[in-house]
């Protein structure tokens, strides 16, 4: 059973070094982003060719009707190598296996798959609005019934990859007078419709992979629609927990620790090697510590579903303590290189450059569920404590102050 | 190795919490703090009956030949009830290093009595704040033991003592019958640990066969360390989960305080330091036998000592001012939270054990 497990990985590793001179971190320094894209939708394709797409999707969506082990296993060693693929992971993540499950037209949907997993097609999640992210339930965009189809109209934020995307999925608000998560209805857009705009938000690391869409009266037919009228809470909230488990760094994806010996060794304080200090030597020995359990708690989990058992609850600590403590990390870090630490490369890997990793830290405590949202969801899914007082429940969604 | 536990080891872990839940004595444990020089002697009958001094020991030497796991497992449900005594983890200690580095003789002599739990075992390596000499002050020459070794876990009770001392040109490991030796009881703000320097006169002591003693001793305080690590965690769960049922019980302002973000985060912040505790006190002892056991033991122990330490500290604090009296016994587990970071090396200690590991240079 494990054997075949190790196996698998065995033969992942070997695909994945066959191709790391074409699509590997080597092959993509100092290419544009435009480039880099077009690199990734080659991966996507050379993946697709060669099994690795869809592994855990059913065969007649173009995937290979493997388990979520496979899966895991394989993205835990994609990771290592650098691959251009991030331009897809939302894609394939969420919205992607959303369209498999809930879409209306079975072919419609089949064609999209297999050329989202081709790299063909990108997939974008219309969740967020500049009311909340965090308070879903409260988005604004507003979705009006035409004749036999609908009007959107509003705006989205924080939308990632919005602007290389062909369709997206979104929430958008059918009735006002009910209950806040009563009124919501679930659509797949065409971003390519009229009346869809994207507009690029420069982030603080200076790159720009999130955008602002608006939505001036776009047109969707009500085959485009995912949920019952009034019942898209639930479907956004699946498409939310979609993937119970996946591929973790324990390292927050930032640097690996090793990299922070190295340059420990390297740099001196007070003439002295920086491996020799106390304090240096205190945050090693606890981060290792802390990455140590979350490796530990991920390859439980992995022995779990092997096994057949639900993974435990745990799982839910990586994002939340690993990415704190690589911020904390990557400051410390840039200190001990002295001024010298001032020197910063805009195009580096944040997971080999502490100024890049460090820059780009605070984004990875909000994108897919902030520290606090983290914090209440283990608090009250996982140890049974009280939900916070909300001022807004059972009031119509129009009778909320905004 | 596997770290998920199998049929067996969860029916260990379930039995000896069920049976250590059911005979929790709050007002004995409250008493032994003020009583120097005693330990829950019923507490250490059961931990026999039950077989558990026998856990991890060899099955010819009357052990049941289970390993760190299991005895791991009931590490877990001692430390969660606060143990009445250190010796599940001290007698294994000298266990351990006699199955190792003892000759046929001094196995045959003692493992079987310390199996059944007869016969009781300290182990003596630190001295003043260094829990590991490079160069031990206590000598050993000509078969006899001299100097003291300082605030020994145990020692006041023990009957065998496993000792680092110095030959006048290397480190050695020897084993001492304590029977004559004598000992000074140390009074403690955790008094049922049986802490007392062990004073050295001449004893008489046998040699124990080891290459290179120091680096032994690191692995019996490393094996010792997973021990009570799996302690730390039952105690760390235990004051966590004290504070979650406190937090959905107490009102304050109209409300459960446990609906206050201030104190449902610190405790969902507790909870996350357990489970990376558990998770390594678990790989550490699922490969105590493999390349790693100085670097998980050394995980383990700073990831156990930091959940407890917060555990405890945050469990307090959650309770107001109920959370400070004498009779509630949260003190006991800050008590207990400073002898078990004492106890098998501090925590300065491991981390610099842990760098030496990951640097690549010699511990
Ligand atoms: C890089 C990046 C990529 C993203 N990609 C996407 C995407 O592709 N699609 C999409 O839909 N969204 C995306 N998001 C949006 C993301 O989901 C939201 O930013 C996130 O949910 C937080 O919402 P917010 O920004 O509105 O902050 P708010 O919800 O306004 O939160 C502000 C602060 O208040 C805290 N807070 C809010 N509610 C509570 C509470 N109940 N208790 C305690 N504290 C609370 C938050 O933790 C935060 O610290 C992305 C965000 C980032 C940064």
């Amino acid at each position: 059973m494990t054997d075949a497990y190790e196996a698998y990985r065995q033969k992942a590793r070997s695909w994945l070094q066959s191709i790391e001179s074409e699509f590997g971190r080597e092959a993509r320094r100092g290419l544009t982003e435009e480039q880099d894209l077009a690199l990734g939708r080659r991966y996507q394709s050379a993946k697709y060719a060669a099994g690795y797409a869809g592994i855990n999707w059913p065969e007649d969506f173009g995937g290979q009707g493997l388990s979520h082990i496979e899966k895991v296993i394989f993205e835990s060693e994609e990771m290592k190598f650098g691959v251009p693929s991030v331009y897809f992971g939302i894609s394939l993540g969420m919205p992607v296996p959303i369209l498999m499950r809930y879409g209306p037209d079975k072919e419609f949907a089949r064609e999209r798959v297999i050329k989202a997993l081709k790299g063909e097609e990108i997939w974008c999640q219309l969740f967020s609005e500049p009311s909340g992210g965090t308070d879903l339930a409260g988005l604004r965009l507003k979705a009006e019934q035409d004749g036999n189809g609908w009007r959107l109209n509003g705006q989205k934020v924080w939308t990632s990859w919005a602007h290389y995307s062909d369709y997206g999925v979104i929430v958008a608000r059918t009735d006002p007078t009910v209950e806040k998560h009563k009124g919501l209805t679930y659509f797949w857009v065409d971003m390519k419709a009229p009346g869809v705009t994207v507009r690029g938000i420069k982030l603080a690391g200076g790159d720009s992979h999130v955008n602002e869409v608006f939505f001036d009266n776009v047109r969707v037919e009500d085959n485009q629609r995912m949920s019952p009228v009034g019942g898209g809470f639930a479907v956004a909230i699946t498409t939310l927990m979609i993937e119970r488990y996946i591929a973790t760094d324990s390292g927050g994806f930032g640097p690996h620790l090793d990299l922070f010996v190295d340059l420990a060794k390297e740099v001196e304080i007070n003439g002295r090697p920086a491996i020799e200090d106390g304090r240096i030597r205190s945050a090693i020995a606890r981060n290792y510590a802390m990455r140590a359990g979350l490796d530990s708690i991920t390859a439980r989990a992995m022995l779990m579903m092997q096994a057949g058992m639900e993974p435990g609850p745990e799982g839910s600590l990586n994002k939340l303590v690993a990415v704190r403590s690589r911020q904390k990390l990557s400051e410390l870090a840039i200190d001990l290189q002295g001024n010298s630490g001032m020197a910063f490369e805009p195009h580096a890997f944040v997971k080999e450059d502490w100024s890049a990793s460090w820059l780009n830290a605070p984004t990875g405590r909000i994108a897919g569920g902030s520290d606090e949202t983290l914090l209440n969801t283990i608090a009250e899914r996982i140890l049974g404590l009280p939900q916070d007082h909300r001022p807004d429940k059972g009031v119509p969604f129009n009778q909320i102050p905004a | 190795m596997s770290i998920l536990l199998d049929e067996g080891q969860q029916a260990i872990a379930t039995e000896s919490r069920r049976i250590i839940d059911a005979r929790e004595n709050k007002a004995k444990a409250l008493d032994l703090i003020e009583a120097s020089g005693e330990y829950d002697a019923a507490w250490w009958d059961m931990c026999r009956e039950q077989g558990w001094t026998a856990v991890a020991l060899p099955e010819e030497a009357g052990g049941l030949g289970l390993g760190l796991v299991e005895l791991g497992q009931v590490a877990v449900a001692v430390g969660a009830g606060i143990a009445g005594a250190p010796f599940l983890t001290s007698s294994f200690g000298v266990a351990d290093a006699l199955n190792r580095h003892g000759d046929q003789q001094q196995k045959a002599r003692w493992l079987g009595l310390l199996a059944s739990g007869d016969k009781i075992g300290a182990v003596a390596f630190a001295e003043g704040q260094n829990p590991l000499p490079t160069k031990p002050s206590v000598t050993f020459s000509d078969g006899k033991l001299s100097g003291t070794k300082p605030a020994v876990s145990a020692g006041l009770h023990a009957d065998i003592a496993v000792v680092l001392a110095f030959d006048g040109t290397k480190s050695v490991l020897v084993s001492v019958d304590l029977s004559g030796v004598e000992r000074q009881r140390i009074n403690s703000f955790d008094n049922s640990r049986g802490t007392a320097d062990l004073v050295f006169d001449d004893s008489p002591a046998e040699l124990l066969q080891a290459d290179d003693a120091r680096r032994a001793a690191l692995e019996i305080l490393a094996r010792q360390a997973i021990i009570t690590a799996h302690e730390q965690v039952g105690g760390a769960e235990k004051a966590m989960l004290i504070a979650r049922d406190y937090a959905n019980t107490r009102k304050a302002f109209g409300q459960l305080i446990g609906a206050f973000q201030a104190v449902k985060h610190r405790i969902a912040e507790l909870y996350g330091l357990v489970e990376i505790a558990r998770a390594n006190a678990l790989h550490a002892a699922a490969n105590a036998d493999g390349p790693d056991l100085i670097k998980n033991a050394a995980a383990a122990r700073i990831a156990a000592t930091d959940a407890y330490d917060t555990s405890a500290r945050d469990s307090m604090q959650l309770h107001g001012g109920i959370g400070v009296t004498w009779e509630t016994g949260l003190h006991l587990h800050q008590r207990r939270t400073r002898t078990l970071a004492l106890e098998q090396g501090n925590l300065l200690f491991w981390e610099d054990v842990l760098v030496n590991e990951l640097a690549g240079e010699k511990a």
